[in-house]
C-alpha cells in the first residue's frame, strides 16, 4: 500500500443543532427583555445570603431541637400515611392501567386517569384539601396519597408491561383463571420492583411533607415559613438541619433496603432495569 | 411433537415452592406497626375524614364552576412563570454541564475535586426547591428573581445527578482516541464526552424545564412570582372560584407542558 496521508475526516453536519441553540438564545433573550426581574436587587444577595445562612448554620436556635424533631416526625407519619394510601390504591389501578393486562380502552383509559392525578403537584392538592377538610396534617395526608397514587399507578402499570410473557402462558396453559394468572403468572414477576418504588416513594414524600406545612397541611413546613417569613433565622436553620438529616437518613435506610429487596428478588439474571434514582425521572428520558 | 410418544412419563411431581423469605412476616408486623403509629400521631380517622369531606360542600359549591372572567388577570403571571422557567432552565443547565463532568470519574479524574463536587451536589440536592425560594424571599423579598435563583439551584442539582450518570455510562474508545491524538482534558471532555451525551444533556433540559413549569408555578406561594404567588392571594381572600380558575389553569400548563416535551424528548433519544 501507499503510505498517505489519510485525510481530516469531515465534520458531521451541525445545522439543525447550530440553528435550535440559536432558537434557545432567541428564547432567553426575549424572555429576560420581558420580565421585570429587578436584577438590581442582587447586589444585595451576597451580603443577605451569608448573614442569613451564618446566623442559619453557625447558630442554629439549638434548644429548639426537640420541638423541630416533633414536627419532622409529623412530617414523616404523614408520608407513612400518604404513602400506605397510595400504594394500596394504586395497586389495582396499575393493573388495570397495563396494556397487557386489560388493553385497548381500558388501559388507555386508566393511563390518561393517573397522568391527570399526577399533574396535580402535591402542594395544589394540599391546597385543595386544606380548603375542604380544613388546616391539619389530615389534609397534607390526603394530597401526599392521592399524589402517590398517580405516580405509582403509572410505575405500577409500566413494571407489569415490562413482565416475561411465559409464566403468564404457563399459568394459562394450566388452566388458571384470570385472577389465578394474575396471582401467580404476573404478580410474583413484579412484587420487588413495585415494593422498591413503593420505598422510594416513601423517600420523595417525606421530601414533599416536609413543605406542605407552608399552605397549612401538618408537619414541619409551616414552623420553617413562619420562622424564615419573621426572619428568625436561628430556628430556620435548626429546622432545616432537621429536615436535611432526617431526609438524608430515611434516603440511606430505604436505599438499602430497596437494593435489598430489588437484588434478593430477581432471579432474570440480575438485571437492574432502571436505576433507582430515575425511576421518577419517566423512563422515556432513563 | 404429537407422535413418536416415548414410554407415557407419569404425572410430573409438583415442583416444590421457593422457600418464603423468613423477613416477610417480620416485615409485614413492622409496616403494620408503623402505620398504626403514624396513623395515631396525625389522628388519623377514616369516619372523620369522610364526615369533614361530607362538610366541605359548602366550599365545593363556592368554588365551582371556577370564575373564567378572572383569566385575565391571570395571564401576566402565567407568562411569568413560563419566563421564569426559560431562564432558570438556561442558566441552571448551563451550570449543571460543567458541575456534572466534575461529578463523574470517567470526565473528571482528579479525586479530590469529584468528591467535593459530588458532596456540594448531594446538599444541593437535599433541600427542596421551596426552602430555596423561602430563603431567597426572605433575602431579596418578594418577585420572581428569589424564584429564579431556587430554580436555578434546582437544575443543577437534577442536571448534576442525572447527566453525571449517563457520563459514567459512555463509551470509552472515543475518550482514548481522544486522549492519544494529545488532547488535553478540556479538549477530550469537549470533543469524546460532550458527543456522546448531548441528546441526553438535552433531553434531561428539556425535562427540568417541565419540572421547572411545575416548580414555578408552586414556588410563587411563598412569594416567589409567577401563578403561585397569585394563588396565594386568592388564598388569602379565600375567593374559592378564583383559586380553582388557576388550578384549571396550572393543570393545563403542566399537561401541554409534557405532552410537548415528551414529544421533543421521544424524537431525540
Amino acid at each position: 500500500m501507499t503510505a498517505s496521508v489519510s485525510q481530516r475526516p469531515r465534520r458531521p453536519a451541525a445545522l439543525g443543532r447550530n440553528l435550535a441553540f440559536l432558537g434557545v438564545l432567541l428564547l432567553l433573550v426575549v424572555v429576560v427583555a420581558t420580565i421585570d426581574l429587578k436584577l438590581a436587587r442582587l447586589v444585595d444577595l451576597p451580603g443577605q445570603l451569608a448573614s442569613i445562612l451564618g446566623k442559619m448554620l453557625l447558630s442554629p436556635d439549638t434548644p429548639y431541637f426537640g420541638d423541630a424533631a416533633a414536627l419532622m416526625v409529623q412530617s414523616i407519619q404523614i408520608a407513612w400515611i400518604g404513602t400506605i394510601m397510595g400504594a394500596i390504591l394504586s395497586l389495582p389501578l396499575g393493573f388495570l392501567g397495563a396494556k397487557n393486562v386489560t388493553g385497548g380502552l381500558m388501559a388507555n383509559g386508566m393511563r390518561q386517569l393517573l397522568n391527570a392525578i399526577r399533574a396535580f403537584p402535591e402542594i395544589v392538592l394540599a391546597i385543595v384539601f386544606v380548603a375542604m377538610i380544613g388546616l391539619g396534617p389530615f389534609a397534607g395526608t390526603l394530597a401526599i396519597g392521592i399524589h402517590s397514587i398517580g405516580t405509582l399507578g403509572k410505575l405500577t402499570a409500566e413494571v407489569i408491561e415490562g413482565i416475561d410473557p411465559g409464566p403468564v402462558e404457563a399459568a394459562r396453559a394450566t388452566g388458571a383463571n384470570q385472577v389465578q394468572t394474575l396471582r401467580w403468572g404476573v404478580f410474583p414477576q413484579v412484587a420487588p420492583e413495585i415494593v422498591a418504588f413503593w420505598l422510594y416513594r416513601f423517600e420523595i414524600n417525606v421530601r414533599a411533607s416536609a413543605i406542605l406545612g407552608i399552605v397549612g397541611a401538618g408537619g414541619i413546613g409551616e414552623a420553617l415559613s413562619q420562622a424564615l417569613v419573621y426572619r428568625r433565622y436561628e430556628r430556620a436553620g435548626m429546622l432545616i438541619i432537621v429536615v436535611v438529616a432526617a431526609t438524608i437518613l430515611i434516603d440511606v435506610a430505604s436505599g438499602w433496603l430497596r437494593r435489598r429487596i430489588i437484588e434478593g428478588g430477581t432471579k432474570r439474571g440480575g438485571t437492574a432495569r432502571r436505576q433507582p434514582e430515575l425511576i421518577e425521572v419517566d423512563p422515556n428520558v432513563a | 411433537m404429537t407422535a413418536t410418544a416415548p414410554a407415557a412419563p407419569g404425572p410430573v411431581a409438583r415442583p416444590a415452592r421457593a422457600p418464603r423469605s423468613p423477613w416477610l412476616p417480620v416485615a409485614l408486623v413492622l409496616v403494620v406497626a408503623a402505620t398504626w403509629w403514624a396513623a395515631d400521631g396525625i389522628g388519623f380517622d377514616v369516619v372523620e375524614l369522610i364526615a369533614s369531606l361530607g362538610r366541605a360542600n359548602r366550599i365545593v359549591s363556592e368554588a365551582f364552576p371556577p370564575n373564567w372572567g378572572f383569566v385575565d388577570q391571570t395571564i401576566r403571571p402565567l407568562i411569568e412563570t413560563f419566563q421564569m422557567a426559560v431562564i432558570a432552565t438556561v442558566i441552571g443547565c448551563g451550570i449543571g454541564l460543567p458541575v456534572a463532568m466534575l461529578a463523574s470519574g470517567i470526565s473528571n479524574p482528579n479525586r479530590p475535586l469529584l468528591w467535593i463536587d459530588r458532596s456540594v451536589l448531594a446538599v444541593v440536592r437535599a433541600v427542596p426547591d421551596i426552602m430555596y425560594a423561602l430563603i431567597f424571599v426572605s433575602a431579596l423579598s418578594v418577585g420572581p428573581l428569589p424564584g429564579v435563583l431556587a430554580l436555578i439551584l434546582f437544575n443543577i442539582g437534577v442536571i448534576g445527578k442525572l447527566l453525571s450518570e449517563t457520563i459514567d455510562g459512555i463509551d470509552p474508545g472515543p475518550l482514548e482516541a481522544a486522549t492519544a491524538a494529545g488532547g488535553s482534558r478540556l479538549l477530550v471532555n469537549r470533543w469524546a464526552v460532550l458527543p456522546q451525551v448531548l441528546p441526553n444533556y438535552v433531553a434531561y433540559a428539556l425535562y427540568s424545564f417541565e419540572l421547572n413549569i411545575r416548580a414555578s408555578a408552586v414556588i410563587g406561594l411563598v412569594g416567589a412570582g409567577g401563578l403561585g404567588q397569585l394563588l396565594q392571594t386568592q388564598r388569602r381572600f379565600f375567593h374559592y372560584d378564583n383559586q380553582l380558575m388557576i388550578i384549571v389553569e396550572l393543570f393545563a400548563l403542566v399537561v401541554v407542558i409534557e405532552m410537548i416535551s415528551v414529544w421533543l424528548r421521544r424524537r431525540l433519544v
